[in-house]
C-alpha cells in the first residue's frame, strides 16, 4: 500500500507539471519541445497508471517493485536546448510502447517482467502478425499486406530453396541426433572458421576455438550482454540501432544501452559516428556513475546501411582500448553490400585488433544467406574465457544437429557462394534498389543508402506537422492502412522523428505494388494536410486563437513539399541535450 | 531488475559431480548452511558460490554460468576424450551417465531420410511465428492429445514451441517468477534444472527431501505426498523464501517413478490450496516400456484442478531419442502464460525445417504406433532387463518400475563412510575404470552412496559398461555387510 501512496503521489506531481507547462505555454520556439515533453510525460503518466492497476491486481504485496526510479521525473532539454530530450534508456521506449498498445498487458499470474515482456512483444508484434494473417499474394488477396518493415532477403529464396534441397544436406548419422558440444558440433565451428577466415579476409587463418554456434545473431549478443555485463552495467551505443539490442537489453540481460544520437546534419557525414561523442559520451555516462563496459557496434548499419571505413573501424577500437571497453561488432549484414565502390571490411581483416581480448564479432546467416528462419549466429572473439561462457548458455540456444550438418555443406560450398548466390543476389538487389531508389526520387522523397543491407533509410520528416514521433506513429498508421509495413525511426532510437526503415529486398511484383501504396499514403498526407490548413483559416477567422490552438497551426508553417525548411531547426544541439 | 543474489564466500567445494556430458543433470555443488542439523526435509537450492574476479573479463553472472559449464566439463572433457569405439577405441569410456536413447537411431534415421522429410518450402527459410509455425504448433495439439489421451482435444494456440526443455524451464521460470524467488521440487531430481532456472531467470529450487526409507503411509522409496510437499513449503516461507510453484517430473528422472492420477490430483490440489504454477515435465511419457504400469498425462485428467496454473512440458529428446534434435515445446490453458514465454521464444527459436521435421514426424501415427513405439519399448525393455539382471546378479538394490532410461542404483554399501565425498570418489574408480555413471549428489538425493545407472544403450557396450562395474565393486570393500535396512528397493513384484 505504501507503494501505491507513493505512487500516487508522484502522479499527482506529474500532473501537476502537465498542468503548469500548459500555463507557461506561450514562447513560441519552444512550442515543439513541450509538446514534446507532455507527450513524454503522458506516455509515462500512462505507464505508470499500469503499473498501479497491475500492482493493484497482483495484490499489492510488498515484494513487488516498481521501476520507478529509472523514469525521470524532470523535464529534460528545458528551456535553452531548443529540442526534445528524452531519456536515452528503455523506459522511454517502454513507455512509448505501452502508450502505443491501447491496453497494457496485465496477468495474475505472470511475474512482473513476465508482464513487461508480454507487453513489449504485443506491442511490438501485433502488426506483425496482423501481417502474417493477411499477407499480400498476386492472386490469391492482392489486398494484403506488404511487409517492408521486416528486414528479410527474399530475393534469393529461390537460390536457396533448391540448394538446401540437394541431396548432400540431408546427410543423417547417429551423432546429428545426439546431445551436441553446446559451443557447436566441431565440423561446423571449423568450417565457420574457415568461412570466416575467407569472407572477412582474414591476415591468418581463424581458431575454430573461437568460435562459438548458437541459434542467432541475436543470442550471441544476449549471452554476450549476460557475460560481460551484470544488471544495470552499460554498453554505449551509437543510434539509430537495431531495434533487437533494446529488446534484448531489456528482456533478458538487463544492460543499459547508452545512446550516443548521431545526426542527420551535424556531423559531415550524416549519420556518422564521430570520435569526439564518443569520448562524449563516455565521459558523461561516467560522470553519471554508470558502469560502462563496452561498446556496441553494426557493420554494415542496420537501419543506415552505412559501412564503416577500416580506418574509423581502428579508431572506435583504440578509443576502446583506450578505456578498457569491450567491442561487441555485429557484422550480420556482411556480404550484403551491393556496390563495389564501397567495400566492407571486417574487423577480423585487421592486421591485429587492438584488443582482441576485447573484439567480440558476431555474424548469423538470416541477412547474408536471406534464411532468417535457419536461426544460426555465431560469435567469433580472441577471449577464451568469453568463449566458455558464452558456450555455457548453449543449451539454452542449441540447433539441431540436421541444421548444423546443412549449414556446414552451405558455407563448405565456396563455388556455389562465390559463382551462383553472391553475384545472382547482388544483381537483383542492385536492380531492386534502382527500382525503389528511381520511384522515390521521382517522390521527391529524400533518403539514404549506402550500398549495404536491405534496406533504405527514407527521411519523410516534411510530411509530418508537426515534426513530433507523434506524428510519426500517425504516419506509421497511414502506411500501415494502406497494407503498407514499414518501420519507423522511433524503433530504432532515432532522435530525429520522421525516418522510416524500407526494405527493398523483395520480389519486383511486390515492389510495385508496395510502392503504388507507400506513394498514395504520401498524397493522402498531403491531401490532409492542406485539408487541415483550410480549416485552421477557418477556425483562426471564426474564433480567436485560443493558446493551444494557435500552437499547433503556428509551427506549421512550411508546406509538405518544401524540403526541410522547418524540421531543420529540430536539429540543432540534439547532442549537447543527450549529454 | 535482475540482480545476482549476494552469497558470502565460501570456498569453492571440491566435490564437483558429473553426469552429465551434456546437460544431463549438471550437479553443482548445494551449499546448505552449516548449521542445519535437525532432519531436512526441504532445503532451499543456492547456486551462487564463489567466483573471484581476478583479471575476468566476466561479470558476475558470467563467471557463475562458466563454473556452471566448467562442471560439466570436466566430465565431458573425460569422456570425449576418450570415447569408447568398438573398432577404435575398444579400452574408451563407456557412457551410462548420459540419458540418451541409443537404441532407436536406426528406426529414427531411416524415417527421418523419408523424401516428406527433405522438403525445403521458401517460408520454412524465413522469419517464423515465435511461438513456432502454426503448422507444428496443430500437430504438437493433435499429438499431445492422442498420446495424453485428453478428455476434450488440446488447442494449437495452447501450444509454444520452442528448442528444447531447458529453454522452456528457463522461460518459464522468468515469466512466473520474480527474481529470488522460487519453486519446489521433489528431490532427487534432474539436476540441469537448477542451471535452467537460474541462468537468466535467477530462480532458486526448494527441495523436497524424499527418502529412501519406507515410513509412516509411504508405500515406496523415495515418495511425494502433500505432507512433505507442507513441510517444504513452510520452510521455505519461514525462510522467507517466496515460492511461486511446484515442479514435477513425470515419469520421474532418475527414479523411473511413475504418479497415479490419485497421487497427481493430490499434488495439484495442493499446489491450488497455495496458488502455486505446476510445471510438470513429460519428457519420458512415451518411455514407459512396462505397459501394467498405466501412466497418465496430467493432460488426461478429467479436470485439472487449477487449469491456469498447470503447465506441461514435453520434447522429442527422450521420447524419440533426439536429444540433439532441439525440440521442446509448452502445453497451458494459460493464454497470458503463452505469450509472455512466446516472447522470449525469439531467443529459443528452432529452424523451421526442424520444423517441418518435427510436424512430419508427430504426424506419422502409424510408423509411431505399429514400428517405433513397440520396436523402442521391446528394445528398452530388453537393455533393463539385462542390466536389472546383472545388478541382482551382483546383489544390489536398486529402484526402477519401468520408466525412463535408467535404474537407481543404491550403493550406498559400497562407501566406507555415508559422505558425498566417498560418494564421488567411488564415481570416480567406475571412471578409472573406463563407465561413467552419475552420482546421486547430482541429483540432490541426500543420502549419499545412490547412481543413476543409463541402460538404453547397445548390447555389447552395456556387457562391457557392466563388466567394468562389477570389477569395481567386487574390488571394493563392502563396509556393511549388507545392512539389513539397505536391502531391497526393488517395489515387490515389478522384476521377477
Amino acid at each position: 500500500m505504501e507503494v501505491i501512496l507513493h505512487l500516487r503521489q508522484i502522479i499527482n506531481e506529474f500532473i501537476l507539471q502537465l498542468e503548469s507547462r500548459h500555463e507557461q505555454e506561450d514562447l513560441e520556439q519552444e512550442e515543439q519541445q513541450h509538446r514534446q515533453n507532455i507527450r513524454n510525460q503522458e506516455a509515462i503518466l500512462i505507464h505508470l497508471m499500469c503499473e498501479v492497476v497491475n500492482l493493484l491486481h497482483s495484490g499489492a504485496s510488498s515484494s513487488l517493485e516498481l521501476q520507478l526510479p529509472r523514469l525521470s521525473l524532470v523535464s529534460k532539454g528545458g528551456a535553452g536546448s531548443g529540442q526534445q530530450a528524452q531519456s536515452s534508456r528503455e523506459p522511454d521506449q517502454l513507455s512509448h510502447q505501452l502508450s502505443d498498445s491501447k491496453t497494457a498487458f496485465i496477468s495474475c499470474y505472470l511475474s512482473n517482467r513476465g508482464i513487461d515482456f508480454s507487453a513489449l512483444y504485443q506491442s511490438n508484434l501485433q502488426d506483425f502478425i496482423a501481417y502474417k494473417g493477411d499477407k499480400y499474394h498476386e492472386d490469391k488477396n492482392t489486398l494484403g499486406f506488404i511487409n517492408f518493415g521486416l528486414s528479410e532477403n527474399k530475393h534469393c529464396i529461390d537460390l536457396l530453396t533448391e540448394r538446401l534441397s540437394q541431396s548432400d544436406m540431408n546427410y543423417i548419422d547417429d551423432d546429428l541426433l545426439q546431445y551436441p558440444d553446446w559451443k557447436g558440433h566441431a565440423f561446423l565451428r571449423e568450417e565457420v572458421a574457415r568461412f570466416l577466415t575467407y569472407y572477412c579476409k582474414a591476415p591468418d587463418l581463424l581458431d575454430p576455438g573461437n568460435v562459438v554456434v548458437l541459434n542467432s545473431s541475436l543470442s550471441v549478443f544476449l549471452t554476450l550482454t549476460m557475460v560481460l555485463c551484470d544488471p544495470g552495467d552499460a554498453f554505449l551505443i551509437p543510434t539509430p540501432l537495431y531495434s533487437g539490442f533494446t529488446l534484448t537489453s531489456h528482456l533478458y540481460s538487463k544492460v543499459e544501452l547508452i545512446h550516443i544520437h548521431l545526426q542527420s546534419k551535424m556531423d559531415t557525414q550524416t549519420f556518422q559516428l564521430i570520435m569526439d561523442k564518443l569520448e562524449k559520451a563516455l565521459l558523461e555516462a561516467k560522470f553519471k556513475g554508470e558502469k560502462v563496459r563496452g561498446l556496441v557496434l553494426c557493420n554494415p548499419n542496420n537501419s543506415l546501411g552505412n559501412i564503416d571505413t577500416l580506418d574509423s573501424l581502428k579508431e572506435y577500437l583504440e578509443f576502446a582500448k583506450r578505456h578498457n571497453l569491450h567491442v561487441i561488432i555485429d557484422e550480420t549484414y556482411m556480404l550484403s553490400e551491393f556496390r563495389a565502390s564501397i567495400p566492407f571490411h571486417s574487423v577480423l581483416n585487421m592486421k591485429s585488433l587492438p584488443d582482441p581480448n576485447r573484439t567480440h564479432v558476431i555474424w548469423g546467416t538470416s541477412k547474408s544467406f536471406g534464411i532468417s528462419g535457419f536461426c544460426f549466429g555465431t560469435l567469433y572473439t580472441h577471449n577464451k574465457e568469453v568463449v566458455s561462457a558464452v558456450g555455457a548458455f548453449g543449451f539454452l540456444h542449441g540447433i539441431a544437429g540436421l541444421t548444423q550438418h546443412k549449414l556446414c555443406r552451405l558455407l563448405q560450398d565456396g563455388e556455389w557462394i562465390d559463382n551462383v548466390y553472391l553475384p545472382t543476389n547482388r544483381s537483383r538487389m542492385q536492380v531492386a534498389h534502382r527500382y525503389i531508389t528511381n520511384k522515390l526520387k521521382t517522390m521527391k522523397v529524400r533518403f539514404l543508402s549506402r550500398g549495404s543491407g536491405l534496406y533504405i533509410w527514407v527521411n519523410l520528416k516534411e510530411y509530418l506537422d508537426p515534426c513530433t514521433f507523434e506524428e510519426e506513429q500517425l504516419f506509421y498508421r497511414r502506411f500501415l492502412d494502406n497494407k503498407l509495413l514499414l518501420a519507423p525511426g522511433k524503433a530504432y532510437m532515432c532522435k530525429e522523428p520522421g525516418w522510416f526503415r524500407l526494405t527493398f529486398t523483395d520480389k519486383p511484383f511486390r515492389l510495385k505494388v508496395a510502392m503504388q501504396r507507400f506513394s498514395e499514403a504520401l498524397t493522402h498526407k498531403k491531401q490532409n494536410w492542406i485539408e487541415k490548413q483550410l480549416e485552421n483559416a477557418l477556425v483562426e477567422s471564426v474564433s480567436s486563437p485560443s493558446t493551444r490552438r494557435s500552437s499547433s497551426s503556428s509551427s506549421s508553417s512550411s508546406s509538405p513539399s518544401s524540403s526541410l525548411s522547418f524540421s531543420s531547426s529540430s536539429f540543432v544541439n540534439v547532442d549537447t541535450s543527450h549529454f | 531488475m535482475a540482480t545476482l543474489p549476494k552469497k558470502e564466500s565460501r570456498a569453492p567445494n571440491t566435490c564437483l559431480g558429473l553426469d552429465t556430458n551434456y546437460g544431463d543433470g549438471l550437479e553443482r555443488e548445494h551449499s546448505r548452511k552449516p548449521d542445519h542439523k535437525r532432519p531436512e526435509h526441504y532445503g532451499v537450492g543456492d547456486p551462487t558460490t564463489p567466483f573471484s574476479s581476478d583479471g575476468s573479463h566476466l561479470s558476475s553472472r558470467g563467471r557463475i554460468s562458466k563454473w556452471f559449464w566448467d562442471l560439466a566439463e570436466e566430465g565431458y572433457r573425460t569422456y570425449h576424450m576418450d570415447e569408447y569405439d568398438e573398432d577404435k577405441n575398444p579400452n574408451g569410456i563407456i557412457n551410462l551417465g548420459t540419458s540418451e536413447n541409443k537404441l532407436c537411431f536406426d528406426l529414427l534415421s531411416s524415417r527421418l531420410s523419408q523424401s516428406d522429410m527433405l522438403q525445403v518450402k521458401p517460408s520454412l527459410l524465413q522469419y517464423p511465428d515465435w511461438r513456432g509455425h502454426l503448422f507444428l504448433r496443430e500437430e504438437v495439439a493433435r499429438f499431445l492429445s492422442f498420446y495424453c489421451r485428453s478428455p476434450a482435444p488440446l488447442k494449437p494456440e495452447n501450444v509454444v514451441v520452442l528448442n528444447g526443455c531447458a529453454s522452456l524451464f528457463s522461460a518459464l521460470a522468468t515469466v512466473l517468477c520474480e527474481v529470488g524467488e522460487a519453486f519446489l521440487i521433489p528431490a532427487p531430481y534432474y539436476g540441469a534444472i537448477t542451471q535452467h532456472v537460474y541462468l537468466y531467470g535467477n530462480v532458486q529450487l526448494v527441495c523436497v527431501y524424499l527418502d529412501s526409507e519406507v515410513t509412516g503411509l509411504d508405500t515406496r522409496p523415495f515418495q511425494l505426498t502433500v505432507e512433505k510437499l507442507e513441510v517444504a513449503l513452510q520452510g521455505a516461507n519461514a525462510e522467507g523464501v517466496k515460492v511461486k510453484g511446484l515442479i514435477l517430473i513425470n515419469p520421474q528422472n532418475p527414479l523411473g517413478d511413475i504418479y497415479s492420477p490419485g497421487e497427481l490430483r493430490e499434488y495439484l490440489e495442493f499446489a491450488k490450496r497455495h496458488e502455486l504454477h505446476v510445471v510438470v515435465d513429460e519428457v519420458y511419457m512415451l518411455s514407459v516400456f512396462e505397459e501394467s504400469l498405466g501412466y497418465h498425462s496430467v493432460l488426461s485428467l478429467e479436470r485439472l484442478p487449477d487449469p491456469q496454473r498447470t503447465h506441461v512440458m514435453w520434447a522429442t529428446s527422450k521420447d524419440f531419442g533426439m536429444s540433439g534434435l532441439r525440440f521442446g515445446t509448452l502445453y497451458t490453458e494459460n493464454r497470458d502464460v503463452a505469450t509472455a514465454v512466446a516472447s522470449l521464444c525469439r531467443y529459443h527459436g528452432l529452424s523451421g525445417l526442424v520444423q517441418h521435421q518435427v510436424a512430419q514426424l508427430l504426424q506419422d501415427r502409424d510408423w509411431i504406433n505399429q514400428v517405433y513405439l513397440p520396436e523402442n519399448h521391446a528394445r528398452l525393455k530388453a537393455a533393463h532387463a539385462y542390466v536389472s539382471g546383472e545388478l541382482r546378479a551382483l546383489g544390489i538394490p536398486f529402484l526402477s518400475r519401468g520408466a525412463g532410461f535408467f535404474i537407481w542404483v543404491d550403493l550406498r554399501k559400497y562407501l566406507p563412510k555415508a559422505t558425498f565425498e566417498e560418494e564421488r570418489l567411488l564415481w570416480r574408480r567406475f571412471l578409472d575404470k573406463k563407465v561413467l555413471l552419475s552420482f546421486g549428489k547430482a541429483f540432490e538425493c541426500k543420502e549419499p552412496g545412490w547412481f543413476r545407472l543409463v541402460f538404453s544403450d547397445k548390447a555389447h557396450r552395456l556387457r562391457l559398461g557392466m563388466q567394468r562395474i562389477r570389477k569395481v565393486l567386487t574390488g571394493t570393500l563392502r563396509v556393511a555387510e549388507d545392512p539389513p535396512s539397505s536391502r531391497t528397493q526393488e517395489p515387490r513384484g515389478q522384476h521377477i
